[in-house]
């Protein structure tokens, strides 16, 4: 109870400071959350941003996109990987050194392979979706047990029974770590694509906002990216604990 | 080296040198536009033409990314210990952690540049924050996972809470602090490259950026290969140190 | 009594748990002489690792006190009594010889000073040629040798021992209990065992306090006057043997429960 309190005491004194701080400093820099919210008014009601239910349909397009390369990369790269012994200790290392790598140096040739169209920030979310679910696929096949494989072959259980029956659920704990990480990063990688340039979508918007010190419905359209964000890791969370009961 | 070992070594070796071999094969043929993937031994001879303007942008980079890392890590580091440790600060305290941790931090990096301009500020700033909360929740937690019973044998031999802090606390997270050092770098130098693309007169975002727009293949591939090279080099080096650091984990 | 070294009067100890408030110890009530090898022995439960707690200064009792040296215990104090874990517990960033420095460097000993006594330790301890190893590099009987010597290198007149032998096979529990009472007999130290194992207890202790299941109260008292090293064969120990057990049996299938 008192852990409740202290949080929300926390969260009004960061509110309050904010809107103190703001208040009398220019209001091109600072915007305090009295201005925010009628920012945030105008842009719901498309005010601001007629194109904004546009743009954030692209956004969400892209970043379902680059998830679903992600994921069906990932988990055929970690698979092979992990199975075969060989392929993995060659080329696992090298999926390990790459990650050691910020991603974003790999941004600017795929803008200009790509353009600035979608399909640079697709493939920059799938770039950055990618590593953690391969990793979390090798990782999870790898740990397990032999053991619990064995028993099961010496029961007479055929391949495929072996894979769904025992080694997805052995794993599946590791393994949605890793497609709950790689969905957050598709996203930070879709929309860091589209503010670095880009000529449709959230990151588009913001930039556009910041352009032309319209630092108000900037901070408007960072809280409604932020609620997409959240809203898409919470969705995860869901599915997740759903895949958790499933293999209990 | 094992057997296994130098057959994974093989296929690293041959895989990488056929990738070269196709990849230049195909260029020459034509069956690529050299615009947009440009042959091996283009980039090769780009990195000595653009090497120069690389090199000196890449040291700045560096540069932005030492700074912002010392600062990361001279905040993160206490910051992780105290959270970790202290119990009352660590439930009041622990949603807005996650919630910092896992929010993109580039949504407030037009409002920055705003802020600070175009120069080294900005790329400062953002590299610090980039690469803090890694740190901090990497050092919370090895705080928090620290075997209860080793304290309570402390105690038992009369440690006072500030020997309890020096003595088993500290050197228990050892290996857990040099584990979210190593991943800061890499946050650090993403957090710079990402301002000097968004609003950069100079560093390695910068030079990547402006070859990206000029259409110059060969060299945008000489300098990220040259970028990816430092910061490999910077983890490999971090994970020497971690390995000498923990060695007594076994 | 005026000798005893250590009095426990009255304590009891409850501790709350997610299903319900359980009675760890009640009322219990003994007293440790200086020089005696005390065993406390009972079935898993009976709370005699709450006793020793309550003795090291890591409990404190709902009720009752406990007295060390005439005085009331509050904190651990390490100038009088030293405790030995069942898990060894000792710092895995630490050499064997750094390990049994600990206690002498938390009380602010010298490092020449620490380093002789921690040196002087491990030849008796029988590991000389480990001093420089890592807990890591040693197996489950050596760690507890270097948890005994670092107990042992403070200098205590009372050694709380926690089943020390507890994870070990029984082989090494057979000699690390003479190689134990050899310690003993050399530095007259008074010792507080617990233990479960009747034949540990019968082989080493000079008195044996039995305990009750949860929550435990002391059942009765033993006393062992006879010489070591011990013929467990022998007729007198043998009848002791089946006293004991008689005694402990009804505890340790109320235990079970």
């Amino acid at each position: 109870m008192r852990i409740w309190l202290a949080r929300s005491a926390i969260l009004i004194a960061a509110l309050g400071l904010w809107e103190a701080v703001a208040r009398g400093a220019n209001p091109l820099l600072y915007v305090p959350p009295s201005a925010a919210l009628p920012a945030l008014g105008r842009l719901l009601t498309l005010q601001s941003y007629p194109d904004l239910l546009a743009d954030m349909a692209l956004t969400l397009r892209e970043i379902l996109t680059a998830y679903a390369l992600a994921l069906t990369a990932g988990l055929a790269c970690g698979a092979a990987l992990g199975l075969n012994r060989l392929v993995g200790r060659a080329y696992g290392p090298l999926l390990a050194a790459l990650y050691a790598v910020p991603a974003v140096v790999w941004y600017p040739s795929l803008m200009l392979f790509f353009g600035l169209d979608a399909a640079s920030k697709i493939a920059f979310g799938f770039l950055l979706g990618f590593f953690p679910i391969a990793l979390a696929v090798l990782a999870g096949v790898r740990q397990v047990n032999p053991h619990v494989l064995a028993v099961a072959r010496a029961f007479g259980a055929r391949p495929a029974f072996v894979f769904t029956r025992v080694m997805v659920p052995s794993m599946l704990f590791t393994l949605v770590g890793g497609l709950r990480t790689g969905l957050a990063l598709a996203v930070i990688g879709v929309i860091v694509g589209e503010i670095l340039g880009s000529k449709a979508g959230m990151g588009a918007l913001i930039n556009h906002a910041y352009g032309l010190f319209r630092t108000a419905d900037y901070v408007a359209l960072v809280l409604v990216t932020l609620v997409l964000i959240v809203g898409s890791d919470a969705l995860a969370v869901l599915v997740e604990r759903r895949a958790r009961r499933w293999t209990e | 080296m094992t057997a296994e070992t130098a057959r994974a070594r093989w296929i690293q070796a041959a895989s990488g040198l056929v990738l070269l071999s196709v990849w230049e094969g195909a260029s020459r043929a034509g069956w690529v536009d050299p615009l947009f993937v440009p042959a091996p031994s283009a980039v090769a001879g780009a990195l000595r033409e653009v090497g120069g303007a690389a090199l000196s942008g890449l040291g700045e980079t560096l540069a932005k990314t030492a700074v912002a890392y010392a600062l990361s890590v001279a905040v993160g580091v206490p910051l992780g210990i105290a959270i970790g440790s202290v119990r009352a600060l660590r439930q009041v305290l622990s949603p807005f952690v996650t919630a910092l941790y896992g929010m993109p931090k580039i949504l407030i990096l037009p409002w920055i540049v705003l802020l600070l301009g175009f120069g080294t500020a900005p790329a400062i700033v953002y590299g610090t924050i980039h690469g803090l909360f890694p740190i901090l929740v990497l050092v919370a937690g090895g705080v928090r996972d620290v075997d209860e019973h080793l304290v309570k044998v402390a105690r038992a031999y009369g440690a006072s809470t500030w020997q309890l802090y020096w003595k088993v606390l500290l050197p228990a997270i050892v290996p857990t602090v040099v584990a979210g050092m190593r991943l800061g770098v890499v946050f650090c130098l993403l957090g710079v490259l990402v301002v000097e693309m968004f609003a950069g007169v100079r560093g390695m975002g910068h030079v990547l950026g402006s070859l990206a727009n000029g259409f110059r293949a060969a060299e945008l591939f000489a300098a990220t290969a040259l970028v990816s090279a430092a910061s490999i080099a910077a983890v490999l080096g971090l994970d020497h140190l971690s390995e000498r650091l923990s060695h007594w984990r076994g | 009594m005026s000798d005893d070294l250590i009095v426990v009067d009255g304590v009891s100890k409850r501790y709350v748990t997610s299903s319900g408030p359980v009675d760890a110890v009640h009322n219990v009530t003994l007293a440790v002489s200086a020089g005696e090898f005390c065993t406390l022995l009972g079935p898993s439960g009976c709370g005699k690792s709450t006793l020793l707690g309550m003795l090291a200064g890591l409990v404190t009792p709902d009720g009752g006190r406990v007295l060390v040296d005439g005085r009331p215990v509050t904190n651990p104090d390490p100038r009088r009594v030293a405790t030995v874990f069942q898990d060894p517990g000792l710092f895995p960033w630490r050499t064997a010889l750094e390990n049994v420095e600990f206690g002498l460097e938390v009380q602010g000993v010298a490092r020449e000073r620490r380093r002789a006594v921690a040196t002087g330790l491990l030849g008796p301890l029988g590991l000389a040629e480990f001093a420089r190893k890592y807990p890591r590099e040693l197996s489950g009987g050596m760690r507890q040798r270097v948890a005994i010597g670092r107990a042992l290198a403070i200098d205590t007149p009372i050694v709380l021992m926690d089943e020390p032998f507890g994870a070990l096979d029984e082989q090494t529990r057979v000699l690390m209990g003479e190689w134990l009472l050899e310690i003993w007999r050399r530095t007259r130290k008074t010792i507080v065992f617990v233990t479960h194992s009747l034949g540990e207890a019968l082989a080493l202790s000079t008195r044996v306090v039995v305990m009750t299941a949860r929550p435990g109260r002391v059942k009765c008292v033993l006393d062992l006057p006879m010489a070591h090293p011990r013929l467990m064969e022998s007729a007198e120990l043998v009848a002791l043997r089946a006293k004991l057990w008689s005694e402990i049996r009804d505890e340790s299938l109320r235990a079970l429960q």
